[in-house]
């Protein structure tokens, strides 16, 4: 302190520039403490809202509608919704602005012909139109957009009629489908005659000529479904491979493509829990292999094809029932995909809904449009609309950034396409473009616990026993040098331990697997065998090995003991686990064949059981240094207490310290549960990350926090891949966080204890 | 308990002895686990730098092998029990030979001899070579043959004369030129900025064309310079007499193993170490040092610990000296010191997420959006970085810090903070002239952890910046010359690299191993010293206690 007496400062009184730096500096660290705190803290709140956005619904805002002429036959709109071309039942294409008024129109050049049936795909930007001659023409609607000097968007649109093809002559169409697959087009039509609707497939193979001019030619016209009375809609599915039929009594029929012809493969009947129910509307969610049918009562169910097992054991590709939704607010009367993921519209007399497919869920719902007529999802996912029988377009902007989101999505078990059965699936990438991300937590979070306890089977015992023997056995000059030791290895990098085990052991672990396990029997037989031994010796035989020393006389014995273990693996392998093998037909003894005939469940090299050891080596250290600290911290006076009424060393160490750390030893296994769940390196390192789900302990798994080192790097920012990888940091933390609070609470708990005693 | 047997002759043994011995199994199998870790990384890492004799294999099917035998081990796919054994050797000439290992089956070599006149090659390509020397073919014409006892010295002295060259064209080509490069893109940005604004150019295509004057020099020299390499060459041939050539230029170091005696050895084995840690690395990591990624992880520790340091004391001088103490509290310092167990991925989690988008993204959207515009939208600090990954990292020890400063300063035997109280020193005066410097060894030990934590951590890394190659080292002589928005190499992302990611993971191996020795000894030493302080202290306040 200043002691010299500045002009204005009496004896006594405090210099006032001390006393502002000390208000200051407690301002500052305030602050700065409070900062650091929050910031730290805030981490948890800036992964929570990372992944948030994965749980909310679409959000919608109604736009302004625009007027389309009536009697509207099919709608496709373009890209950014700007421009809807409403086709009209004579054929004519009419372009509308969004403010009603008329921007172009297009009738295709067909003379003598008119057009019966009118279907639009706008996904391709393509409407069928059948005629009353049974041909169809493909016309294509082109949407195009540019972007002018300053930055404007127009949209124009120059449609074109690109083929005429002859199906059914003479026969005017009811409806028309089509669809191009790798091996060509097929289109499908329905027609009155006088027996009832018949349909109608064609097969065309098309070439492109040299000139840039598609060639087609199409097979001869098989009849589907030859007598089959009352069809109310059909689908064409799998590229071609499939059509399916609704009839009027309620049935569904599917015909599979045999080489040009259509049999009856299947028969079923939607809505099998409500007898009454009769499908009002279908419709096909993108993929084109699952079909959605909402019934007149509200039902709404997902048939998708999949391979079944017949009864003669082969599989073959059927319809099944994966989902039942929840219902509809009412009779279901209009259904439109989306044309990016496996989103649709899906009207009802009681409600107008987004949902989603795979998850089952409902995305949005809103009251229902007067009289659904056609609707449509744009291509960026962020616009729907639905046009009313009086032609008026309703518009919504979408706001829905995660629609294979959900709490579904991340831990239930979801049907997905081609599956046999619900299943938790983790796939987040793949080539195919119309490849469905699986982001199922749960095969990680087993993957997890899976690798946590192997490490823990064989961490536990290691660590706990080490410590009861260093804090209450070992004589403690060694204890100044042992602790420390163990408490270096904690701090072991871990990619050190990976690389080692990915390396080194899993290669040495393969070849003497047996050797191993014969070890690990081993090393506590012969030490019992020998402490039982040891102690019926004369008192003047024990005294040669001092207490606290016993770990050093155990060294070669063990040693030997491992020894034989190696020596004895070979023959003990030929005796317990040899099978023939199926090239010689000699008997062989090896123990990884032999686990995959007896269990029939995989071996691979990098395993579990590599895995388990390695993170034992980073969790022993960590275990150890907790439960030793506990054990030792508790009061002499116990220990000599019990001692001095006669309990031997062991009693007193059972009976005594160990019941009364108890909670101290708990949370030392709590705080290396937690590291075990968390350790990253080991796992990406060690084992082939593979996400499956059986605790088989020589197969591989995938843990949460291997998943985000391999694929955070590669995740998209925003996207639900880079958010579902959040949401799994955030499970890691939240399961971490607990495992350690309520470490630190017992450990609290512990402290409190003592001071009782 | 320090004599639990009485001495008593009849005594009856003491229960439960059986389970004292069982429980002294988790000590054994502890130490003997660390012993053997330590043992493999040690053994092996050496052996990476130790000259292997070179064997002349003759095998049953008249191959003729020439190489270091690397290891023996059971023929993989095999019932353990029928014993087949396969050896690895190191043949080299990987261009020659598509690979530059070979497992032979044990059974397979017929014949095997260790030729003295052996020479191993370290090449600048295709790894390691192995021949048996002929005869030294200098420029002028003249021969030297290889039983001159001059030979290998010349060979030497040639090779160091390429060395010497090779170093000069790296600064030419590296330093020199490299740093034109990064003039013309600054000046390519500002042209295009100026395009597009239709602001006067001139100055800067004037700039433009004086630096690129000054690379068409450089380059010049550069050419000059690799056309001077001598053409020495040196003839030899391989284990079954076929003839080999190689150009001395192409050469980094010869040695006749099989010759050397345990000094020469201990040399060449000291010679290769300092190499690997002082050089840069060549062919995709697999040779050469890890210089880059030793001074990566230094510079990233550092600049972890420069930051860490100061938020981790003031929050925990706050908690301890300021807070006031309460339920709120006591819930706060058990979360803050559970952040400690919070996986490390997480953090890194976060540093992507918050630093690196958020943080970066809206940095470079501020400061850098002409280069975002003008540069193809690629981002400075919106991308992982050394600023972004010791900011991780340094959130990461943070509970480490708090942790360990909270435990010094409430270590300080309360008559110290009253006496200076009574005194009439001010709350802070007190902090400053007696908690602090009481309690530094504590918030020292916490932040050599911090450190050693720091330094070995990849999981987190992996996502926020670090890189398999880096071009350039964060830190040069270029304003501003800490380089915090590069990318960098790191010692164990090395190591994780070079063992699972590389194409010729045997050539590899070695590497990897040394890697794994350097960063072992470097955590190791950082913990060593963290105990070292922590023991000094506690001898500190055994004496000054009241």
């Amino acid at each position: 302190m200043d002691t010299k007496e500045t002009s204005g400062i009496r004896r006594h009184e405090v210099n006032p520039r001390t006393l502002a730096i000390d208000r200051w500096m407690a301002r500052l660290i305030n602050v700065g403490g409070v900062g650091v705190i929050a910031a730290v803290l805030g981490m948890l709140v800036f992964l929570v809202a990372q992944v948030v956005p994965l749980f909310r619904g679409a959000e919608l805002e109604e736009l302004p509608s625009a007027q389309l002429p009536a009697g509207v036959a099919a709608l496709v709109v373009d890209e950014y919704g700007e421009l809807p071309c409403a086709v009209m039942p004579d054929g004519e294409l009419r372009f509308h602005r969004l403010d009603g008024s008329l921007a172009k129109s297009w009738r295709p050049d067909l003379p003598g012909r008119s057009v019966t049936a009118v279907r639009a795909y706008p996904r391709d930007g393509i409407v069928l139109m059948g005629l009353d001659d049974g041909s169809v023409a493909e016309v294509k609607v082109g949407h195009r957009s540019r972007f002018e000097a300053a930055g404007a968007r127009v949209v124009e649109a120059d449609p074109a009629l690109a083929s005429v093809l002859p199906i059914v002559p003479g026969a005017a169409l009811e409806s028309v489908h089509h669809v191009r697959g790798p091996a060509g087009r097929v289109v499908l039509v329905r027609h009155a005659s006088p027996a009832g609707a018949r349909l109608v497939a064609v097969k065309v193979a098309e070439r492109r000529a040299l000139g840039g001019k598609v060639r087609s030619t199409p097979s001869a016209p098989a009849a589907v479904g030859a007598g089959l009375a009352g069809v109310v809609g059909e689908v064409l599915m799998a590229n071609g491979e499939r059509i399916l039929a609704v009839l009027a009594d309620g049935q569904a029929v599917v015909f599979a493509d045999a080489d040009g012809s259509y049999p009856e493969v299947q028969r079923f009947r939607p809505f099998p829990d409500s007898p009454g129910a009769r499908p009002t509307s279908l419709g096909l969610v993108l993929g084109d292999v699952t079909v959605v049918l909402g019934s007149d009562q509200g039902h709404e169910e997902a048939w998708s094809l999949y391979p079944q097992r017949q009864a003669d054991g082969s599989e073959v590709r059927a319809f099944g029932r994966i989902h039942v939704n929840e219902a509809l607010g009412g009779r279901a009367d209009g259904f439109a995909p989306s044309p990016v993921n496996k989103c649709y519209v899906a009207s009802s007399r009681g409600s107008l809904e987004i949902r989603h497919m795979t998850t089952g869920t409902v995305r949005w719902s809103g009251p229902p449009v007067e009289s659904f007529l056609a609707g449509f999802l744009s291509k960026n996912h962020d616009q729907m609309g639905v046009l009313e029988s009086s032609g008026r377009l309703r518009r919504w902007k979408v706001d829905d950034h995660h629609p294979d989101g959900g709490w579904r999505a991340f831990f239930a078990p979801i049907w997905y396409e081609g599956g046999t059965g619900p299943e938790h699936a983790w796939q987040s990438s793949s080539g195919n473009d119309e490849f469905e991300p699986k982001l199922s937590l749960i095969p990680l979070i087993y993957g997890t616990l899976k690798g946590t306890l192997y490490a823990m089977v064989f961490a536990l015992p290691v660590a706990l026993l080490a410590a009861v023997y260093v804090s209450q056995f070992l004589r403690p000059e060694l204890k100044r040098v042992i602790k420390p030791t163990m408490e270096i290895m904690a701090s072991l990098p871990s990619v050190v331990l990976g690389f080692l085990a990915g390396l080194w052991l899993a290669p040495l672990v393969d070849g003497h697997l047996v050797a191993l396990l014969l070890a690990v029997l081993a090393l506590p037989t012969t030490a019992l065998v020998f402490g039982t031994a040891w102690s019926r010796l004369p008192l003047a035989a024990r005294r040669r090995i001092p207490p606290g020393w016993e770990f050093a006389a155990l060294v070669p014995l063990l040693a030997v003991s491992v020894g034989a273990a190696w020596l004895a693996a070979p023959s003990v392998e030929a005796a317990l686990f040899s099978v023939r093998d199926p090239g010689t037909g000699q008997m062989v003894a090896d123990f990884r064949e032999w686990w995959r005939l007896a269990t029939g469940m995989s071996y691979d090299a990098r395993n579990s059981v590599v895995v388990g050891f390695v993170m034992g080596f980073a969790v022993i250290p960590v275990i150890f240094t907790i439960a030793e600290d506990a054990l030792s911290n508790v009061p002499p006076a116990l220990t000599s207490g019990s001692l001095a009424l006669g309990a031997s060393r062991w009693q007193t160490v059972w009976r005594v310290v160990v019941p009364t750390a108890m909670a101290g030893i708990f949370s030392a296994v709590m705080i290396g549960f937690g590291r075990a769940v968390g350790e990253t390196m080991i796992v990406v390192m060690a084992t082939g990350n593979t996400p499956v789900m059986e605790l088989n302990p020589f197969s591989g798994m995938r843990t949460l926090s291997a998943n985000i080192a391999v694929e955070l790097p590669e995740a998209p920012v925003g996207h639900t891949h880079y958010r579902a990888l959040f949401l799994g940091a955030c499970c890691l933390f939240l399961m971490t966080f607990v495992l350690n609070t309520a470490a630190e609470v017992l450990r609290q708990r512990l402290r409190e204890r003592y001071k009782v005693v | 308990m320090k004599d639990p047997v009485p001495n008593v002759p009849d005594a009856k043994p003491p229960a439960g002895e059986a389970f004292v011995w069982f429980t002294s199994v988790g000590l054994v199998l502890g130490l003997t686990m660390v012993a053997a870790l330590v043992g493999v990384i040690v053994l092996n890492g050496a052996k990476a730098f130790w000259p292997a004799a070179i064997e002349r294999a003759e095998l049953a099917d008249g191959r003729v092998l020439l190489g270091p035998l690397v290891q023996e081990r059971l023929k993989p796919g095999t019932p353990p029990a029928a014993g087949l054994l396969e050896r690895q050797y190191q043949i080299g000439l990987r261009e020659q030979n598509g690979q530059s290992f070979a497992w032979i089956d044990a059974s397979a070599v017929r014949s095997s001899s260790l030729p003295p006149g052996a020479l191993a090659l370290e090449r600048m390509e295709n790894g390691a070579a192995f021949l048996l020397p002929a005869e030294l073919r200098l420029a002028g014409g003249s021969r030297l043959a290889a039983s001159d006892p001059a030979f290998l010295s010349r060979l030497e002295s040639l090779i160091a004369s390429v060395a010497e060259r090779r170093e000069r064209l790296a600064e030419v080509e590296k330093v020199r030129i490299g740093r034109i490069n990064t003039e013309l893109q600054r000046v390519k940005v500002g042209l295009r900025k100026a395009a597009d604004l239709g602001t006067p150019d001139a100055e800067l295509k004037a700039e433009a064309a004086r630096l690129d004057a000054d690379y068409q020099l450089l380059a010049a020299e550069a050419r000059s310079l690799r056309d001077g390499f001598p053409a020495d060459v040196l003839a030899g041939t391989d284990g079954a007499g076929r003839p080999l050539e190689f150009p001395v230029a192409s050469l980094v170091r010869a040695w006749e193993p099989n010759r050397l005696g345990l000094g020469g050895k201990l040399a060449l084995a000291a010679s290769r170490a300092w190499e690997f840690v002082s050089a840069e690395p060549r062919e995709a990591n697999t040779e050469g040092g890890v210089l880059p990624a030793l001074f990566g992880t230094f510079a990233m520790t550092v600049l972890m610990s420069a930051l860490v340091t100061p938020f981790g004391v003031v929050a925990a001088i706050y908690l301890r000296e300021y807070a006031r103490q309460g339920a709120v509290l006591r819930m706060v310092r058990i979360s803050v010191n559970n952040l400690a167990g919070v996986p490390s991925i997480v953090f890194g989690v976060f540093g992507l997420g918050f630093f690196v988008y958020v943080l970066g993204g809206n940095l470079d959207r501020l400061l850098f959006a002409d280069e975002l515009r003008y540069n193809n939208n690629t981002p400075v600090l919106g991308t992982g970085g050394l600023l972004w990954a010791s900011l991780t990292l340094a959130l990461m020890t943070l509970p480490v810090v708090i942790v360990a400063t909270e435990e010094a300063l409430s270590a300080v035997p309360r008559g110290m903070r009253e006496a200076s109280l009574a005194c009439g020193a001010s709350k802070w005066q007190t902090i400053r002239e007696i908690l602090l410097p009481a309690s530094a060894p504590g918030i020292l030990t916490g932040v050599i952890l911090a450190m050693a934590r720091g330094a070995g951590e990849v999981a987190p890394l992996m996502i926020v910046g670090v890189v398999k190659l880096a071009p350039t080292l964060p830190i040069d002589g270029e304003f501003p010359f800490l380089h915090m928005d590069r990318k960098f190499m790191h010692l164990g992302f090395h190591i994780y690299d070079l063992g699972f990611q590389s194409p010729d993971s045997d050539a590899a191996r070695p590497m990897v191993f040394a890697s794994t020795l350097l960063l072992l000894l470097l955590v190791l030493f950082l913990n060593l010293g963290a105990i070292a302080i922590r023991n000094r202290l506690r001898e500190r306040y055994k004496t000054s206690a009241f």
